[in-house]
């Protein structure tokens, strides 16, 4: 059998992965083992992420709709926000509440004292 | 274009009569309740793509220009030009100051007049497509919002398909330590790029204003 030499066939696959993990920090950009395996932990992470994601934002949007509707009132809260939404049928899910609770505050309350009466 | 036209009709003939059912040709637009999701009204790619669930008897109104209203309620007009005036005057740089909140795919939007939106991949729907959002659930000003229960009555939101496009790459990574799996598979999710043209119809609701407050 003719003797091949290798080339350039790894240092390609290693400078893909290498792009990839050009921006860690240290030794996790620069040394080939370690970017391997960095690399491999970050798109697990991204990957298991991406379904926290649709809870940690949930979480915010909670705590920021609280947050506003505490203000209106002396015991009122999230909770019974929520639940007046509910009773009165109103379809408005926590993130487009909490995105008018940042942009126009006035029209969060106008929907809390329209769901309060 | 026929589909054009067909879209024109339609309109026309939600605006001229009421309870306008529309014509057994395109026999999958029933009168459908409120709740039902896009979906079904997009099986048939050849209908019109006007996607009026419930044709609405409320002429748009456009703060921008005043000609269209008074030529559809004038009454006999070539069936294009609504459509086409629609799409002037809604370059017109002046913009209401409004906003909606409208659900597509069962997803929520905040919506303005003049900007897109990405959505999930509206089958049936080819560039520039006049599509009309009706799940209207609060439309607001800036001193009154009109609140919806569940959604506010005879609104709609006029949007215009821009691109169907695929979304960037996400790298799906599995891996199992010690254990010798990973599989890597790249996946790009269809969605659909709309700009808004105006929201309409939202005036005759009862609107909670500042002074209420």
């Amino acid at each position: 059998m003719t003797r091949i030499r290798q080339g350039y066939i790894a240092r390609r696959r290693r400078a893909k992965i290498r792009l990839f993990a050009s921006s860690f920090r240290g030794a996790h950009s620069r040394l080939t083992r370690t970017i391997i395996q960095q690399r491999i932990r970050a798109l697990v992470s991204s990957h298991r992420d991406r379904d926290r994601q649709k809870r940690d934002f949930r979480r915010l949007w909670i705590t920021r709709i609280n947050a506003v509707i505490r203000e209106s009132g002396v015991s009122y809260s999230y909770s019974r926000f929520i639940h007046n939404l509910y009773k009165r049928q109103l379809l408005l899910n926590r993130k487009i509440l909490a995105q008018i609770a940042i942009f126009n505050r006035n029209c969060l309350y106008m929907i809390s004292n329209e769901i309060i009466k | 274009m026929a589909s054009c036209s067909a879209t024109s009709a339609l309109s026309l003939c939600s605006l001229l009569k009421l309870n306008c059912r529309v014509s057994p040709a395109h026999k999958n637009f029933p009168f459908l309740p409120l709740s039902v999701s896009r979906k079904r009204i997009l099986s048939p790619p050849s209908l019109s793509f006007s996607f009026k669930k419930n044709p609405r008897i409320a002429p748009p109104r456009f703060s921008e220009s005043e000609a269209p209203v008074i030529e559809v309620e004038a009454g006999p007009v070539p069936e294009s030009e609504p459509a086409q005036i629609v799409e002037t005057s809604s370059e017109v740089p002046k913009r209401e100051e409004v906003f909606a909140v409208v659900m597509i795919g069962s997803r929520q939007y905040i919506v303005f007049p003049g900007r897109f939106i990405y959505t999930q991949r509206l089958k049936g729907a080819n560039v520039d497509d006049k599509i009309i959002l009706n799940k209207v659930l609060l439309v607001g000003t800036k001193t009154s919002t009109h609140i919806g229960k569940p959604v506010v009555p005879n609104a709609a939101v006029h949007a215009v398909v821009e691109e169907q496009v695929l979304d960037k790459k996400v790298t799906v990574f599995k891996y199992k330590k010690k254990k010798k799996y990973r599989r890597n598979i790249g996946h790009r999710q269809p969605i659909t790029r709309i700009r808004i043209t105006g929201i309409t119809g939202y005036q005759d609701s009862p609107a909670v204003t500042l002074d209420s407050l």
